[in-house]
This record gives structure tokens, sequence and C-alpha cells, in this order.
């Protein structure tokens, strides 16, 4: 991850969950995604990752899946209440959230061998059973 | 008699900074309702224990884990 310079205009770094609308058609999600970084000025390409249609813990109005989308985007403070507004005018944006993304996230990937290690271990808080 | 602590199982997982979108490991730190488990309970240590706070109600939000579970619509 970057690390944060202190400037006059500064930029950081933002993690943006999009949960779209799972009855568009997936060339229209792309579309619209790329029309929403576009709104950004990104120096940078956003980075995005699709998770693809999920069921939705709950019901959202009616729906109960969406497409998850989530973009990785460095920028200015400024850009961002017009681009939420677009956001939330959007209809086929179903719920977004932008967080900060300061932290690097989760564990780095396990090679095979510590996975073994771990099992190995055998501790008692392991909840994977199903 | 002080009962030994439990190893954090977060820390034990290798986990810097708890992920909210991770909802499979979100998911062994809420109640069968669906509340977030108490850190005496799971032996989160603190520090992680905030951090799941938080990630645990940015995931409700994102639908990754429901508000109340065992419950339709």
């Amino acid at each position: 991850m970057a690390k944060l310079k202190i400037r006059r205009n500064p930029t950081r770094r933002y993690e943006a969950v999009y949960i779209i609308d799972s009855a568009i058609e997936d060339a229209a999600i792309l579309e619209k995604l790329d029309k929403l970084q576009s709104l950004l000025n990104l120096a940078t390409p956003a980075e995005i990752e699709h998770w693809g249609r999920r069921q939705l813990a709950y019901k959202i109005g009616r729906h109960e899946t969406g497409y998850y989308a989530i973009a990785r985007f460095e920028t200015t403070t400024a850009v961002l209440p017009e681009f939420e507004r677009a956001l939330k005018l959007d209809e086929g944006i179903i719920r977004y959230l932008i967080s900060l993304a300061e932290h690097e996230l989760g564990a780095p990937k396990l090679s095979d061998e510590e996975l073994a290690s771990r099992r190995r271990a055998g501790d008692d808080d392991d909840d994977d059973e199903d | 008699m002080r009962r030994q602590k439990k190893p954090c199982p977060i820390t034990e997982a290798g986990i810097r900074y708890v992920d909210y979108k991770d909802d499979r490991l979100l998911a062994r730190f809420i109640t069968d309702y669906g509340k977030i488990l108490p850190s005496r309970l799971s032996g989160v240590d603190a520090r992680h224990q905030r951090q799941l706070s938080k990630a645990v109600k940015k995931a409700r939000f994102l639908a990754l884990l429901p508000y109340v579970k065992g419950q339709t619509g």
C-alpha cells in the first residue's frame, strides 16, 4: 500500500463496495462501474474486484441478491461528496459503502505448509466444523 | 485459581487488521442470533475485538451478515 503523503491537497486510499441490482446484465454492470470510476478523475485506474452475484443476508427492499463489486482507489477527499450523490441517485445501485483503506486487511496468504502445521496444532477454538 | 488465558484466535490466524468483507471469518464471532460474541467467550484480544466489532457492523450494512439471524425477510 502506498504511504500517505502530507500535501496541501492530500489524497487518501479508499475502498468502495457497491451492491448492484443483480437483474442488470453483466455488460451493463461493467459499463456502470466504468462510468462511476470516471466520475472520480483518478490518476491511476481503480482496482476492481468482482464478487459477482451473491445472496444478501437479508432482503433490501425487493432485492434478495446483489452483484458485489469492490473498487480500491486513491483520490482527494473533495470529490467524494459529489461521487456519493451520484451513487445515491443511481437506481441500479442497491447499496454502497466507501471506507478508508488505511490498513492492510486480513492476513497474508498462508502457505500450504503453514496451514498443515496449524491443523496439526488442533486448537480447540476451531469453529470450522459444519 | 486463574484459568489459563485463551490464545486470541484472530492473532493466531495471522490477521493484522480484521477485514469487514471476510464474512466467513466474522461469522465465527457472532452468536446464533447474530449478536457479536463477547471476547471473554471467544478469547479475542481487545485490539482485535474493537476491529471485529466495527467489521461486523460494516458487514451487516453490506448484507454480508444478518442483523438478526433466524428470521426470514
